[in-house]
């Protein structure tokens, strides 16, 4: 295999492998959101804001897999 | 029963479709470029297509964000013009989409409303302007040609067939074999600099009003030497998480939006005709969704930098509390 297919294949697992642990993580945050909006609607604003974050925050991951595959595909490192 | 009917008539006209308008209607190379392609350079000359061997690049996304920007001025200078108590016409539709997003922002903090909803509501109405031109039939597919250096220095004899191919079904609407289509419009959001630009202006704001509403104290969280070293690593944690912040507000944009417009190309090659149009859907709910994230955690950042540290303020009551 060449240098650049190996390249190729480097950036697909990352982004691949990377995408696994936030998909899991943004659909628990979500449906944890959801479920005390369901069980206490009072709370909806509070919750949104910090449904939200956890979004964010379980995002990074998968954004800084993101980065270093396009860092490996684009053989910048 | 009839259901299975209509799925085969679709996917009969499909194939009609597709291999009847293949025919006539040649398609080109796929071409996916990560960054922005130079429309035209400044003081300079034209290299590789979508490039500038010198100059300064006026690049399509640039176009679009100056027509985007154009767009915003307008809309609000004819909504806000003559303001009446009760709005009529135009006024009544910048007052709902305004008035919806204020609401939003109080539910995330009703203290500071004020001082964050400017800038969240700018990059709100900025993000989903964008991301609907980039979807907007046109944008991506009219554009000129350049000539494409590469192809005709390494192009062989398979590519020379493929020319005249292309030459004798010759419409209009392609490039000339050795050609590559530029766009005249691309999402600004799928371009990096635009996105890069979006997150260092809300990360700086979010110190910003973290340092007017706290004084030095906010620095606090990110320097604490006072309670032990376990908060000297904590705070450590938060000021790399700050820098990340940058990275993934950035990436976040951009990754969504090119991604979208990579899906819908890549499908509109392979099939044509009808494939593409429930991801097209589903690309302008994501363009309205990256808007309402990207402007709702500016909020939500901002309204926690302004609020004090947690643990230095039970450590304020303690030392009250002596």
């Amino acid at each position: 295999m060449t240098d650049e297919g190996l390249r190729f294949v480097a950036m697909a697992l990352a982004i691949g492998l990377g995408a696994i642990g936030p998909g899991a993580g943004i659909g628990v945050v979500f449906s944890g959101a959801l479920q005390a909006m369901g069980r206490n609607p009072e709370a909806e604003g509070m919750l949104r804001t910090y449904m939200f974050l956890g979004f964010a925050l379980a995002e990074v991951p998968f954004i800084l897999s993101l980065v270093f595959g396009l860092l490996i595909g684009f053989s910048i490192i | 029963m009839r259901i299975r009917n209509a799925v085969l008539v679709a996917l009969a006209i499909g194939a009609v479709m597709y291999f009847g308008l293949g025919l006539v209607f040649p398609r080109e190379d796929l071409h996916i470029s990560v960054k922005a392609e130079a429309l035209v350079c400044i003081g300079g000359e034209m290299g590789y297509p979508g490039e500038c061997k010198s100059g300064f690049p006026i690049t399509n996304s640039l176009v679009t964000t100056v027509i985007v920007d154009l767009l915003l001025i307008l809309m609000i200078v004819f909504g806000a013009r003559n303001a009446q108590m009760v709005p009529r016409g135009f006024q009544n539709f910048v007052e709902l989409v305004v008035g919806t997003f204020y609401d939003f922002a109080v539910g995330v903090d009703k203290k500071n409303v004020a001082k964050f909803f400017p800038f969240a509501a700018t990059a709100f109405l900025l993000i989903i302007l964008s991301n609907f031109i980039g979807l907007m039939p046109g944008a991506g597919s009219i554009g000129m040609c350049q000539p494409y250096a590469k192809a005709a220095a390494e192009g062989g004899e398979a590519e020379h067939h493929a020319a005249n191919y292309y030459a004798e079904r010759g419409w209009p609407l392609t490039c000339e074999p050795g050609e590559l289509l530029v766009p005249f419009l691309r999402a600004p959001s799928a371009d990096l600099n635009m996105t890069l630009a979006l997150g260092l202006i809300s990360v700086v704001l979010i110190q910003y009003f973290g340092l007017k509403a706290l004084g030095w104290e906010y620095l606090v969280r990110f320097f604490n030497f006072r309670e032990g070293p376990m908060f000297t690593v904590i705070g450590f944690i938060e000021l790399i998480s700050e820098v990340i912040r940058i990275v993934s507000f950035a990436f976040r944009l951009f990754g969504n939006i090119f991604a979208g417009e990579v899906v819908l190309v890549v499908l509109a090659h392979l099939f044509p005709y009808m494939l593409p149009l429930p991801f097209y859907a589903f690309e302008v709910f994501v363009a309205a969704m990256q808007a309402v994230i990207f402007s709702v955690l500016t909020l939500v950042f901002m309204s926690m930098a302004t609020q004090a540290h947690g643990g230095h303020d039970d450590a304020e009551h303690g030392a009250a509390a002596h």
